[in-house]
């Protein structure tokens, strides 16, 4: 019984994540998309009504899917169209969540979380909590059976597969079964799944045991024939029917009545408990098979679900989306691009970039301080993760290749006082960036090397870069190195083969910013002279 | 010799206590060693490393048995052994806890037939191992005649026979309306039930299991219904019964005496080969008459198994005694491995005489009848006259003359006596021992001892060239250390040093 609706042929497992997540995370500002994502917005009359608080399985579950890549084209548009399918019947991907969840919860309640510690505790009691946990599962997957029969108008094929992979999973027959089951062992929780036994009703088992002997006589090679729970009158100890009952019962000289000595009727009850434990570890696959069901069912659910919330909060700060589409490497095209994270967080309307960079492998970007760069490299980044795992994306359109390996080195300049450690941690940590990257790479750079004089950082990153670059890096850098930037692009203007583009943020003739990238090459003025002037002034 | 004084042990069969340990025993550390090779096998086996053959003969009978023993077969027949007997000393332990006759007398059958199996067993592994020891083969003919008894044959019938019945029982239980009764059935045919379970549940692979199964007597249920079973199959039951009265336990003194000694060569041998796969050789000693005492790459066992765990490696060393020379007078510096090549000295020797392998790679040991040790009590709180006195207290009976030829050890005497008296006393000792022809090795810091006694070879502890401790014994002149300097130096504590410093 299989969910598959993040992967077309299995369900998550211990997937391999993007190396230095937390970096990524931190650098990109993802948490708070993971978090916007979690939280749901309530609508009255087509207007905000209010916000939930963040739900942090939601998050949680966001930021485990998306740093773990997908590989193919295939395999996102198999997200990309379970992403729109729920645009389009929220109500769905909301039930199968809070049906999962649900019965994750009251299991949960009822000691899942404690099963070490119960082990130790009372044997009675954790038996009849895995009777009614397999109760739980039955009644929540009846109520996805009623929902999926209903449901109408469903095209993407991971929701298709998951209804029909349900239906022939959970068959009528089975469940039958499983509630037949259940109801043979009822007089172990008297009456616990029918809710209306007369008061003057016992349930009483009737067990048929095959045994054979060993070991010094114990019994062993048990076989069970028969167990069913049988509603009788319920009469008091001692009363007139009891000992009329009792009577009758005592014709037979083959048998002896477990009631009348204190260690047999211990015993007996001893034996139910074995019987009954016997048939629920029987059922042990069964449960096992549900319970990573559902697991897989909340964890998945809550992706998609997270989808739409994110897509809800975009919407309310007028970010457009798209599902994005993949090419080839050395491509990379969108329209719009907004760096949503920003957008969500400042609540504002962000500034949109459209670039065309084709067979380009190298990007440097050079320009203005304040001028949007970092946000720029940013809004690429987060795009790329957001696509590569199935996501849409904050442009009118956007076009990349795919990368099984991102890697950010970011250096943000404001803390970047000059000193031998800070430059030394940042090569460590380039260090531990070169261990693992390789062909098929994408490496965000945002001001690498500014913890040492422009002219060391320069030939650093000059070195680092060409390395990298012909080991089949794509790299992406924002730098104030600007004897790098005019280097790189003394060796390779006019030659496009090289694959080297140099935008720069727009400065106005005035001075002020528009935050858009421009094709500029590189020049030898640090424009954090203007900064000055507009700061300092003398 | 009669049948029922056979041991593995001794060709004559003699029941021997040995007294309290000799002293040997704690200066060697054998006690740990002997720790470690026992742990595991149970406490009587201690009291076998404590007595050691008596003569050449005796020797060599052992010597043969351990030869079998190594040979892998016999080996592996004999631990099969012991894992069977541990199995019928579980079912006489489960015995002991039941509580009714009728089971008693179905755990009887139970162990008779288990040790009845595991000799069997061990009779046949036996007949294929190509045993040529005295002591093993005298014990396969005798094991042989047991098995041939009358007394056996129906033993074993009787148990066949009794256990197949109770394992061809089967009933049915029916548990209701708060009633249990008994069915006989021959074919209670296929268990729908379980099948239909399997069908619903996935087919997880479990048992019904009893219940009550931790518990080895008879719980009142079982009790309950086995009393209903006995009014179907009176005939049986009364049968069963009547056996518990009997006791039908099949043992002989021979066996008994066999069981409890074997243990001392499994014991070595387990541990030998646990100790070879680390890298640790151990070697048969050659034992003829007239050739010279030596050994090649010869080590300390108890150092050897307290380093074992922690991967530490141990300094082996080489020896002979030349034509003529009795004694090794061993100096050197402090912790140069002095102690430890005395002690590894009369292991082989003690090894040697128990008939077993040696912690070495090769080695010749002639035959001594006894060893002799003196180690100094370092932690004693007597100093002085009070110390010399507790030395030559111990040392006296040590040099009574019927000791004659044993092999000696003697580890730093007259420590605190006066040069000049240390070193005629000294003399003395050597000369007394050499002269009761026994062999042996004196530690000391005498190095005037090393000169100019008969029979006697100097020995020293080496250093390297940094002055570190090398741990290697080699022959060579005594002289006085200078290794001094090199550690005076590293913990700068030299003349200028301690100018600069202070």
């Amino acid at each position: 019984m299989r969910v598959c609706l993040l992967y077309e042929d299995r369900e998550r497992t211990n997937e391999e994540t993007y190396y230095d997540t937390a970096s990524i995370i931190r650098d990109l500002g993802l948490r708070a998309l993971f978090s916007s994502a979690a939280k749901e917005i309530i609508y009255e009359n087509g207007e905000v009504q209010k916000i939930e608080k963040e739900d942090t399985f939601i998050s949680d579950t966001m930021k485990k899917v998306m740093m773990v890549p997908l590989g193919s084209e295939q395999e996102i548009v198999f997200r990309q169209e379970i992403v729109a399918d729920c645009f389009k019947h929220e109500t769905l991907i909301r039930e199968l969540y809070r049906i999962s969840g649900d019965v994750l919860r009251k299991w949960t309640e009822l000691g899942r979380g404690f099963r070490e510690r119960m082990r130790q505790g009372n044997p009675v009691t954790r038996l009849s909590t895995d009777i009614r946990v397999l109760h739980l599962f039955c009644d929540a997957l009846t109520e996805i059976r009623a929902l999926l029969t209903k449901q109408e108008g469903l095209t993407a094929k991971g929701l298709c597969a998951f209804r029909e992979e349900f239906f022939a999973a959970y068959t009528k027959e089975r469940e039958d079964n499983i509630r037949k089951l259940l109801s043979d062992i009822s007089f172990y929780t008297n009456g616990l799944d029918e809710k209306d036994v007369a008061p003057e009703t016992i349930v009483r088992p009737r067990i048929v045991l095959e045994c054979g002997l060993q070991d010094g006589l114990k019994f062993s090679n048990l076989k069970l024939h028969e167990v069913s729970s049988e509603k009788s009158k319920f009469y008091r100890r001692g009363s007139t029917m009891e000992r009329i009952q009792t009577f009758l019962n005592a014709r037979s000289k083959d048998s002896f009545s477990t009631q009348e000595d204190a260690h047999i009727n211990e015993q007996t009850h001893q034996l139910e408990y074995g019987i009954v434990s016997y048939m629920m570890r029987k059922m042990k696959g069964l449960t096992d098979e549900f319970q990573t069901f559902f697991d897989q069912l909340r964890f998945q659910s809550a992706f998609y679900l997270g989808a739409v919330q994110l897509s809800q909060h975009m919407e309310r700060f007028r970010i457009g989306w798209c599902f994005p589409k993949v090419c080839g490497r050395r491509d990379l095209e969108f329209e719009n691009l907004k760096e949503v994270v920003m957008g969500i967080e400042q609540r504002v309307d962000v500034i949109g970039n459209t670039c065309s960079l084709l067979q380009k492998d190298l990007l440097i970007v050079t320009g203005a301080n304040q001028g949007g760069k970092s946000t720029f490299l940013r809004s690429i980044g987060i795009a790329q993760v957001m696509m590569q795992c199935g996501l849409q994306v904050a442009a009118q359109s956007f076009k990349s290749g795919l990368f099984p390996r991102i890697f950010v080195h970011f250096t943000r300049r404001e803390d970047s006082a000059m000193n031998s450690g800070r430059l030394d941690e940042e090569l460590k940590r380039m260090n531990g960036i070169v261990e693992q990257i390789g062909d098929g790479s994408l490496l965000l750079l945002n001001e690498s090397f500014a913890t040492t004089t422009e002219k060391e950082g320069s030939v650093i990153a000059y070195d680092v870069i060409r390395a990298l670059k012909e080991a089949g890096v794509r790299i992406l850098t924002v730098t104030h190195l600007l004897s790098f930037a005019k280097r790189v692009h003394e060796e390779t203007a006019g030659r496009p083969e090289a694959g080297v583009e140099f935008l720069s943020a727009e400065r106005k003739e005035d001075g002020t910013r528009t935050y858009r990238m421009i094709r500029h090459e590189p020049e030898l003025t640090s424009f954090g002279l203007d900064l000055y002037e507009m700061i300092v002034g003398r | 010799m009669k049948t029922e004084d056979f041991s593995i042990l001794d060709a004559d069969g003699k029941e021997r206590n040995p007294e309290e340990t000799d002293a040997f025993f704690l200066d060697l550390n054998l006690l740990q060693v002997i720790d470690k090779l026992t742990a595991g096998w149970g406490r009587d086996v201690r009291k076998y490393y404590r007595y050691m053959p008596e003569t050449p003969e005796a020797e060599a009978y052992r010597r043969a048995v351990y030869e079998d023993i190594k040979k892998g077969a016999a080996y592996r027949a004999l631990m099969a052994f012991t894992e069977r007997m541990a199995g019928v000393a579980e079912l006489r332990r489960e015995k002991e806890k039941v509580n009714t006759p009728i089971q008693k007398a179905v755990w009887m059958i139970r162990e008779a037939g288990a040790y009845g199996d595991a000799y069997e067993a061990l009779e046949k592994d036996l007949s294929e191992a190509e045993i040529t020891s005295e002591g093993l083969c005298r014990f396969l003919g005798i094991l042989r005649e047991i098995l041939a008894s009358e007394a056996y044959r129906s033993m074993k019938e009787h148990t066949d026979r009794v256990l197949g019945e109770i394992r061809g029982i089967r009933f049915l239980i029916t548990y209701e309306k708060d009633r249990m009764s008994i069915t006989l059935t021959d074919d209670p045919g296929p268990a729908a039930y379980e099948e239909w379970m399997n069908k619903v549940g996935g087919g997880e692979n479990v048992q019904l299991q009893n219940p009550f199964k931790a518990d080895t007597s008879l719980t009142e249920l079982e009790y309950a219904c086995i009393d209903v079973l006995e009014k179907k199959k009176p005939k049986f039951f009364k049968e069963l019964e009547e056996t518990a009265g009997r006791d039908s336990e099949f043992s002989s003194p021979v066996l008994l005496r066999f069981e409890r000694e074997l243990p001392f060569y499994l014991s070595f041998r387990s541990l030998q080969l646990e100790m070879e796969k680390k890298g640790f050789a151990f070697a048969t000693p050659e034992t003829g008459e007239g050739k010279p005492m030596e050994a090649k790459g010869l080590y300390d066992l108890a150092l050897a198994l307290t380093s074992f765990a922690s991967g530490r490696k141990v300094v082996a060393n080489d020896f002979h005694y030349g034509e003529g020379e009795r004694f090794f007078v061993l100096t050197g510096p402090n912790q140069g491995g002095k102690t430890t090549f005395a002690r590894s000295l009369g292991q082989l020797v003690y090894f040697t005489k128990m008939g077993l392998d040696v912690p070495a790679q090769s080695a010749c040991v002639p035959f001594f009848p006894n060893i002799q040790t003196h180690f100094s009590v370092e932690e004693s709180v007597e100093t002085g006259r009070g110390k010399l006195m507790e030395e030559l207290v111990r040392l006296a009976p040590m040099m009574e003359s019927y000791r004659r030829d044993t092999f000696v050890i003697i580890n730093e005497l007259f420590t605190t006596a006066a040069n000049y008296d240390a070193q005629i006393m000294g003399r003395r000792v050597l000369k007394h021992f050499i002269g009761l022809g026994c062999m042996g090795i004196y530690v000391t810091h005498l190095t005037e001892l090393a000169e100019g006694s008969e029979g006697v070879v100097s020995l020293r502890a080496m250093l390297d060239e940094n002055g570190v401790q090398t741990f290697e014994i080699r022959r060579g002149a005594a002289e006085d250390t200078a290794c001094a300097a090199n550690q005076v130096n590293k913990y700068r504590l030299t003349y200028e040093q301690l100018k600069e410093r202070l």
